[in-house]
């Protein structure tokens, strides 16, 4: 990190404990650690991805940083103001999308706009702008469910970019999208970041997308969830996507790899925790 | 298109043709051809009598579920949001929803009377269920990701009533009040069949007083075509609130 560098966000010996609220004969309430004692600096402007196994606490922390997540201690301060609650300077781009289904594709990118109070013409413009941006003009008219997963996607990038945020944070946005529409929206995402200069936190379970799009790499790993190492990617911009066969791409992949493995061997009574209290909160999931 | 036209149009018509030869044949005093009812229904519509009936049916219906639309959505939004609420409320309404509207009848007019007033009371308190629990389905329905994505974005607590939870409780809402809308007419003329000096109820009942079977068989037909209309615009208005839904993805009532 260099000097003159500013920092966006500061996250100081964060933790976070989720009540679980469970029957008597089950001992009744408890809590859950889902994050502990995170510290972690992100400079303006800045891609960092936060890689890790399912259930290991990134959009836990995601949703800390969207001021959507009550964090039990610690510091956390985005644009040099403390978090309590959300706040117009991030913008959450969710997995599922999250469009309105109600709303043409205009409206979706103008709903942060309405919130914000901004002029209808003025809303009208710069959603057109942003539809644009992601390449999807035609459609401004349509409704979510005309479009595919990774038009959806694109557009929930827009939405989020509509008010202006200094912070994009996207939970595992691709992580529904077929493998080539998946590369086109990394090439997108790198573009858009490129014109917009926002601060991106990209959460992603794939390590080579992780890689690839980001100019650090923070991994994380469960029980409690903890940010291992955080792993600078000095590969150059703009990058293509033949750079992933390239040896310094799989250097980068098996050190991510390593970190990762490592953090699995885990004593057998932790692992039978975490699943244990994984199928309880999000059955979906950890099936895997 | 015109296939689905002919498949939904197809069996009434071959009824109606019954109807209309059928019962030259096979004398009964109760179903006379459709022919006789027809040109009874023209002398009624003539005279202005159907009219009138028609007329009060239609305003009291109306105005009866009117009122409780107006109750139904604004308190099923807070019993959707506030489940606490709910899970107090609802054996209240399964004891309602389960006791035959028509055995109420009769304490409605008891209270308030043969008067239009217990009239709109029935109808309020008949079609008010419907509106009610889809509504609150409705609300409880309400993606929570869809409301978080909202929230993220710093919406105020009516923003997001006004902007997410209404919008998609919509679609049950729209089929609670079409379940209503119908419910309306059967309870009407329920209740002017019993007490009533105007209205298709009224109408029906007295023409069979006095034997005048024809007259009869005009009401209960103009209140099947009532029924019919009514049904089909709301259907149309369901449709055209709801043209964001993916086509074929229904919500029961
Ligand atoms: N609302 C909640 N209540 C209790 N536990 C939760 C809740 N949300 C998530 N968890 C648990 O916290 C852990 C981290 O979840 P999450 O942040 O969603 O993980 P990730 O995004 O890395 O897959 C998981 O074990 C999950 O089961
Ligand atoms: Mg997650």
């Amino acid at each position: 990190m260099k000097p003159e560098d500013r920092i966006e966000i500061s996250i100081e010996e964060l933790s976070l404990s989720y009540n679980v609220r469970k029957s008597k004969r089950e001992g009744g309430n408890s809590t859950f650690l889902a994050l502990q004692d995170i510290n972690l600096q992100v400079r303006e402007g800045e891609f960092l991805s936060l890689v890790g196994p399912s259930g290991c606490g990134k959009s836990t922390l995601l949703y800390v940083l969207a001021g959507l997540n009550k964090k039990t201690s610690g510091c956390v301060r985005v644009c040099g103001e403390e978090i309590n609650g959300p706040s117009l300077h991030t913008g959450i781009i969710m997995q599922a999308y999250a469009l309105f289904p109600w709303r043409t594709i205009q409206k979706n990118v103008e709903f942060g706009l309405e919130i914000k109070r901004t002029p209808k013409a003025e809303r009208a413009k710069i959603a057109a702008g942003l539809i644009e941006l992601v390449g999807l003009s035609d459609f401004a008219g349509s409704y979510p469910y005309e479009l595919s997963g990774g038009m959806k996607q694109r557009i929930a990038i827009a939405r989020a970019l509509a008010y202006d945020p200094d912070v994009l944070l996207m939970d595992e946005p691709f992580a529904a999208v077929d493998e080539q529409t998946k590369n086109l929206l990394h090439e997108e995402l790198l573009r858009i970041w490129g014109k917009t200069n926002k601060t991106i936190i990209f959460v992603t379970h794939s390590i080579e997308e992780a890689i690839f799009l980001s100019d650090r790499v923070a991994v994380m790993t469960p029980n409690p969830g903890t940010i291992k190492a955080v792993i600078d990617i000095d590969i150059d911009r703009p990058r293509a996507g033949e750079v992933k066969s390239s040896q310094e791409f799989s250097k980068y992949r098996s050190r991510i790899w390593q970190l990762l493995q490592n953090s699995a061997e885990m004593t057998d009574d932790v692992k039978t925790e975490t699943v244990r209290h994984m199928l309880e909160t999000r059955p979906q999931e950890a099936i895997i | 298109m015109i296939y689905k036209v002919f498949k939904k149009s197809v069996v009434i018509a071959v009824l109606l043709v019954l109807w209309l030869i059928v019962p030259n044949f096979v004398h009964s005093m109760f179903l006379p051809p459709l022919g006789t009812v027809l040109k009874a229904g023209g002398g009624l519509a003539a005279s202005g009598e159907l009219w009138m009936h028609v007329c009060t049916s239609l305003k009291i219906a109306f105005a009866g579920l009117m009122i409780s639309t107006v109750i139904a959505i604004p308190l099923g939004i807070i019993l959707g949001w506030f489940k606490t609420v709910e899970d107090y409320i609802d054996p209240v309404f399964q004891v309602v929803r389960n006791t035959s509207i028509l055995a109420m009848l009769p304490v409605f007019l008891l209270v308030l009377g043969i008067g239009d007033a217990s009239k709109y009371a029935i109808i309020t308190w008949a079609t008010l269920p419907p509106t009610l629990i889809n509504t609150i389905q409705g609300v409880k329905n309400a993606d929570p990701v869809l409301i978080r994505s909202a929230k993220s974005m710093s919406i105020g607590n009516i923003g997001l009533f006004a902007k997410v939870i209404i919008p998609s409780a919509m679609p049950f809402i729209l089929a609670g009040f079409r379940l209503s809308a119908g419910i309306s007419l059967i309870v009407l003329v329920g209740a002017e069949m019993l007490g009533a000096r105007y209205g298709l109820g009224f109408m029906i009942f007295n023409y069979m007083h006095a034997y005048m079977i024809p007259n009869m068989y005009v009401g209960i037909l103009s209140l099947a075509i009532i029924g019919m209309i009514v049904n089909s615009l709301l259907v149309m208005l369901e449709n055209y609130l709801t043209r964001w839904r993916e086509k074929g993805v229904g919500v029961g009532a």
